[in-house]
């Protein structure tokens, strides 16, 4: 197995988490130039914080797709995809693009669109589309960014998987390299040249993905094993005192 | 399984969720009001109130509606300030929400503002500007924007952080704010704007009463002199202003509303320069401090009012009054809510909120007067009432916009674990709000007798002893300022205020 | 057209305040106040045809918003109650009495009881007044206010908040008798001519509520114009305007002071009410 030729972000036994808490601890990990990389895992497990720290070590050259999307549901699809960009006009030029759309931008952000089905919304307001079309104008968004690394954080989780190859491809077929935090496994099979696994915050997985099969994965899910989950019902269930009377709180 | 092994059942209002801790937050709340209550003058006198009281419900259920004096016109100015007082006060109020976190200087300068009530900002008006529409705007535009500052500010520290943290990197602040935080806040904010200009409604017409000509005017001066048909045709035309709000305030007519409201706030009056500066320089100064005379400061100070007995009064009544809209809100909202009751029973209970809410404090507390004869009483049912509905209504269109998870639970089942759970904590929040306007409103209330702050607030702006009435006016500024920060302080702090009206 | 004759309008109303020359008087009736600008705009006409200078009637409702208009300038003449009428012209250097009611001259107060307190009519007011509520009128009213104050302390020697139980303001006359006739408070001072019309109009139940005694008798209402008048309307102005008020016989006018006529009166005529409202802390 050759290694490819240059690395952008090296992990070496660095503490992850928020603040002073610690979710994955020790983790070594090394991202090479023209690596397509799923990641993999139980939610929870901390795939969003190992992908908040590649952001924050790659800085510029990334475009970010993060998890819920982080759109504005009050905007319409232009000025969200149109918000990938937004650094790099003038202040007065961005109010005046909330105003009436700049000429250049539309027809960038109108292209985008044809290719990803959401030519007909662009003036629609985030908040009126459907789950699929708001995955569809986030990925447009980190697209319309023209970055060469593109970070993922589960940017096809709620799209058919006809749509979500679709969408990989053109991933792909804009950036050099990518990260991306996925549930589908065959999907990471096919279409990433890496696996990382992720699992009760530690890294489990490391491997090209043509080394792996479905059952290393599922390894991944503890609910997916089918005696793990008779094992735990059969264990005595004796919650504390204090976590009965608090179940609504937690609703 | 043994008994043992069993965990223990908890006592009462046990436990660290949020429904026993905010129960006994609650309990806490009426336990401290009853302990003062020996402290509060609550005598009942009642003879026979029942002429007076019977032409006063004769009145109302037959208004003589030709005895207004150019309605049109009075209702016209009503709305026109409001609107325009609300909007001068959005326009002030928002650039110093964007500074709000950030200065302690604008904090506060916006509690100060706030501090004073609107009819006391009017009688400072009066004195420069006199009694001309610039006087009515000014007097809502100021405390206005201290208010709108202070909920604009809490509004756009809520808004979701995602939009922002998914931008790239390098975005300039301006950009970033008008893309990621203006948008996600608008419809709270508008919603919130769209709340104060009813309360610039209710102010608008609390401004006749001082002598701008809106539908206050004439009421006050019919009420007053028991002109009760008359009486009864205003309110009526009020409660139906009110009531009927969400229909006329539709966002299209609002453009034509401004426009056809400035028309009618005319003619303004010549800013006199030399009056503002007399006003500013010497009459709010007390004559010995300009002079330099020391000793005769000291015999100024001496003919100031008691402040402890004021600050004793106040402070007893705007804590009843608060415990008391409590008790009100939570027992009238569910009249008004959509998930309780039938048509008719609703239409009621929407009807009797809007004629509490509506009718000016004053108005109530002469009937209670009247009823149960000169004492704190009349004062703290009326304060009780007025907010009171006002928080119940709010929950009510709260609860309105809740979808019970378990349809087909009996009424009682649906108040106590459906619906109470989830409005009470923001119920809660609202009445901490509420406590400061609570403390403000305590002012207007000396015709009764209740010798509060804002009793001899009153009475010097009547002597024209300006230097006093502003002197008390900076105390009562100083104590609304206190008891924001003590409300802060016990408000129940995990409670979204999804909201943004429950402020 | 219509159009520009919309404009011309609005912009009329909007100089309206700008125009110098323009001859501004405020009043309040002691009773009933509805219809303010209706029946003093007939006052203003009258005037305007008396005076020769465009008149305006600006409406005001409490006596100290007319002293703080008298002051700014923004009315140059003013129906004041006794005790606004020194509080303006004090503020005012220069500013003149002119007229009074036929009334005022001899103006009194009224003490007036609910039927409860067993107490009648008489030439003095009884001992067993001491621990009963009472109320006042509004605070700055001299009829309801100072001169019943100021006889109290003379009969008991002592501040009102100690001889009753409890001292109210109920804000105005006709509340005050509508406060005493329900029992809510037990006595109270309230204007005679307020008193004297509401018992023939019969909104009043005088089985409940009578009069128990009525003080000596007190200048009140006056008219008082800025001492700068003839120098901006011309020499002999305030004369004129006096001698307009004096002339004014129309019972319509005078219906709304309500007044039978109009008399000469100076400021000299006043002073016993400033005594009284000094002694009160009620002036400094």
């Amino acid at each position: 197995m050759s290694q490819p030729s240059e690395t952008l972000v090296t992990l070496d036994g660095v503490d992850l988490g928020h603040g002073d808490r610690v979710v994955l601890p020790q983790v070594c990990l090394r991202l090479a130039r023209g690596e397509r990389v799923a990641l993999l895992g139980p939610s929870g497990a901390g795939k969003s914080t190992l992908l908040a720290a590649l952001r924050a070590q790659l800085g510029g050259v990334v475009a970010w797709c993060p998890q819920h999307h982080g759109l504005v549901p009050g905007l319409a699809v232009y000025h969200n995809i149109y918000m990938g960009r937004l650094a790099e006009h003038s202040a007065l030029a961005n109010l005046w693009n909330l105003v009436r759309p700049l000429r250049g931008p539309w027809g960038e952000v109108a292209e985008l669109c044809e290719l990803l089905g959401l030519a007909e919304l662009m003036r629609r307001p985030v908040g009126q589309l459907s789950g699929g079309q708001r995955q569809r104008t986030a990925i447009a968004r980190a697209l319309y960014q023209a970055r060469e690394v593109f970070l993922g954080d589960e940017p096809v989780a709620s799209v058919d998987p006809h749509q979500a190859r679709r969408l990989l491809g053109l991933i792909d077929e804009r950036h050099t390299t990518s990260v991306i935090a996925l549930h589908q496994r065959e999907l990471a099979l096919t279409h990433f040249d890496r696996v990382w696994g992720v699992r009760d915050g530690r890294i489990v997985i490391d491997a090209p993905s043509d080394t792996l099969t479905l059952a290393d994965l599922d390894a991944l899910y503890p609910d997916a094993e089918p005696h793990a989950a008779s094992d735990a019902a059969a264990e005595p269930a004796l919650p504390s005192p204090e976590t009965l009377p608090c179940s609504r709180g937690r609703a | 399984m043994t008994a043992t092994t069993l965990p223990r059942r908890p006592g009462w209002l046990a436990g660290r969720a949020t429904g026993p801790r905010l129960a006994r937050h609650t309990l806490t709340l009426i336990a401290l009001a009853v302990l003062v209550l020996p402290l509060a003058d609550l005598s009942v006198v009642t003879r026979d109130p029942w002429a007076t009281l019977g032409r006063m419900i004769q009145g109302l259920a037959w208004p003589d509606v030709t005895a207004i004096e150019s309605p049109f016109h009075a209702l016209g100015l009503t709305v026109s300030v409001a609107l325009w007082g609300t909007l001068a006060g959005v326009v002030l109020g928002f650039p110093l929400a964007l500074l709000f976190a950030r200065s302690r200087l604008v904090r506060a300068g916006c509690a100060f503002v706030r501090a004073i009530h609107e009819l006391f900002w009017a009688l400072l008006f009066l004195q420069v500007f006199g009694l001309s529409a610039l006087t009515a705007l000014a007097a809502l535009a100021i405390p206005y924007a201290g208010i709108f500052a202070k909920v604009f500010a809490e509004i756009l520290e809520q808004t979701p952080r995602a939009p922002s943290d998914a931008l790239p990197p390098g975005v300039g602040r301006l950009s970033r704010f008008l893309y990621a935080e203006l948008p996600l806040a608008w419809a709270q904010l508008a919603a919130y704007t769209r709340y104060r200009f009813e309360c610039g409604l209710r102010a608008s017409v609390l401004l006749g009463f001082v002598g701008l000509p809106t539908l206050g005017f004439q009421l006050e001066t019919a009420f007053r002199e028991a002109r009760y048909p008359e009486a009864g045709a205003l309110l009526w035309c009020f409660y139906l202003l009110i009531a009927t709000l969400p229909w006329w305030s539709h966002r299209r007519l609002v453009p034509l509303l401004l426009v056809g409201g400035a028309f009618l706030l005319g003619p303004w009056p010549a800013v006199d320069g030399g009056l503002l500066w007399r006003f500013v320089s010497q009459d709010l100064w007390p004559a010995p401090l300009l002079a330099g005379d020391w000793a005769g400061l000291a015999d100024w100070f001496a003919s100031v009012p008691d402040l402890g007995p004021a600050i004793g009064h106040t402070l007893l009544l705007a804590l009843l009054g608060t415990v008391g809209a409590l008790l009100v809100a939570l027992a009238l909202w569910p009249l008004a809510s959509r998930h309780f009751g039938h048509p008719a029973s609703r239409l009621a209970g929407r009807g009797l909120l809007v004629f509490l809410r509506s009718t000016p404090e004053l108005l109530l507390a002469f009937v209670f007067l009247l009823l149960l004869g000169p004492s704190m009483l009349p004062a703290w049912l009326a304060l009780a009432l007025h907010n009171g509905a006002l928080i119940a209504f709010l929950a009510a269109r709260h609860a309105d916009a809740l979808e019970p998870g378990m349809p087909g639970l009996p009424a009682s089942g649906r108040l106590a674990y459906e619906l109470l759970p989830r409005v009470y904590p923001s119920l809660l929040a609202l009445l901490y709000y509420r406590a400061e306007v609570i403390l403000r409103e305590t002012a207007i209330l000396g015709m009764l007798g209740v010798s509060t702050l804002g009793y001899y607030i009153d009475e010097n702006f009547q002597y024209l002893m300006f230097d006093t009435a502003a002197f008390l006016l900076l105390v009562t500024a100083g104590l609304n300022i206190a008891v924001d920060a003590l409300s802060r302080r016990l408000r129940p702090r995990e409670v979204p205020l999804e909201d943004p009206c429950l402020r | 057209m219509r159009w520009i004759a919309a404009s011309a309008a609005a912009l009329a109303l909007f100089t309206q305040g700008a125009a110098a020359d323009t001859f501004r008087f405020t009043a309040i009736p002691d009773e009933d106040q509805s219809r303010l600008v209706e029946r003093f705009s007939k006052v203003a006409d009258y005037l305007e045809e008396k005076l020769d200078v465009d008149v305006e009637y600006v409406p005001v409702k409490s006596y100290g918003a007319a002293v703080t208009a008298f002051r700014n300038d923004q009315v140059q003449l003013a129906w004041f109650g006794g005790l606004s009428g020194v509080q303006a012209r004090r503020l005012v250097p220069g500013s003149q009495a002119i007229a009074q009611g036929a009334e005022d001259a001899a103006f009194k107060t009224y003490f007036i009881a609910h039927e409860s307190t067993g107490l009648n009519a008489g030439d003095e007011l009884p001992d067993a007044v001491e621990d009963m509520s009472f109320t006042f009128g509004s605070r700055t009213s001299t009829s309801g206010r100072l001169m019943p104050d100021y006889y109290l302390r003379q009969r008991f020697d002592e501040a009102p908040d100690e001889v009753f139980s409890r001292v109210g303001f109920s804000g105005d006359h006709t509340r005050t008798i509508s406060l005493v006739e329900a029992g809510t408070y037990q006595l109270g001072a309230v204007n005679y001519a307020v008193w004297d019309a509401a018992v023939e109009d019969g909104r009043v139940d005088t089985d409940k509520v009578k009069v128990i005694w009525s003080t000596p008798t007190y200048p009140d209402y006056q008219w008082t114009i800025r001492g700068d008048a003839d120098e901006r309307f011309g020499d002999g102005f305030s004369d004129k305007v006096r001698e307009a008020l004096l002339e004014m016989d129309e019972p319509e006018l005078l219906d709304s002071f309500p007044r039978s006529a109009f008399i000469p009166a100076d400021n000299a005529m006043y002073a016993p009410i400033e005594d009284v409202a000094e002694a009160l802390g009620l002036l400094r």
